[in-house]
């Protein structure tokens, strides 16, 4: 890992197309502003990993149900569903 | 493009396969781009399908409606999510998410839903930042086989 040190407003470069400037520094919490191109996408991490997991799991469904037993099981539904 | 063949695992029912591309890939997987959509002909009101990458065939995603599991489900798209998609700011999308299994429940991702400009077929997994939902939306249990 690169290590750097930034100072409020200042920035950082990435390849030619991607700016990351810190904009606020208050107690524990830096604000960063990103520039970069829309074939970028820029996330948090945790949420980047949770939703590349998610995608991971979900191709490996040939170990579980199939499409059958996938309709059943939204079939049997509670109509009340859980988050 | 649009085929139907007859369903492989069952003479009866035909299969209706369009083809579906991600420019972009998904989060985390930018390389899972071609893929083609296996709907069974005649279920509408119980939409499950297959996402079958063209690139990698040991890669198929089981997926369905996100507004059929969960009403209230109408993410909103930034400029850039419509631009990406080809679209006007508020066009008619087509969405999807992906179905999987945690702890004997039937899960759905919520949070990165799968939305498709309908006449492109071209398509973005967008991450729904401020969603009440999440990766592992349960939709339902599973039977204690699994099945």
């Amino acid at each position: 890992m690169l290590v750097l040190s930034r100072k409020l407003e200042q920035s950082l470069n990435v390849g030619d197309d991607i700016t990351i400037t810190v904009l606020g520094i208050e107690g524990d919490r830096v604000k960063l502003g990103i520039e970069a191109p829309r074939s970028v996408t820029v996330l948090r991490q945790e949420i980047y990993q949770q939703v590349r997991s998610a995608n991971h799991a979900a191709a490996a469904h040939g170990e579980g149900p199939s499409v059958h037993n996938v309709k059943a099981a939204i079939r049997r539904r509670d109509p009340m569903p859980a988050v | 493009m649009t085929m139907t063949v007859p369903n492989p695992t069952d003479n009866q029912t035909a299969t209706t396969t369009d083809s579906i591309i991600f420019p972009d890939g998904l989060v985390g997987c930018q390389d899972w781009k071609n893929f083609i959509l296996m709907t069974d002909d005649g279920d509408e009101e119980l939409p499950v399908a297959i996402l079958q990458s063209l690139d990698d065939a040991s890669i198929s995603l089981m997926v369905t409606d996100p507004r059929f599991l969960e009403p209230s489900f109408a993410p909103k798209l930034s400029a850039q999510d419509y631009a990406d998609l080809g679209l006007d700011d508020g066009g008619q999308t087509v969405m999807y998410c992906t179905l999987s299994t945690a702890d004997g429940w039937l899960t759905a991702n919520l949070l990165g839903p799968l939305v498709l400009n309908p006449l492109t077929r071209r398509g973005k997994q967008i991450v729904v930042v401020d969603s009440v939902f999440s990766t592992r939306y349960r939709v339902a249990p599973l039977g204690s086989s699994g099945v």
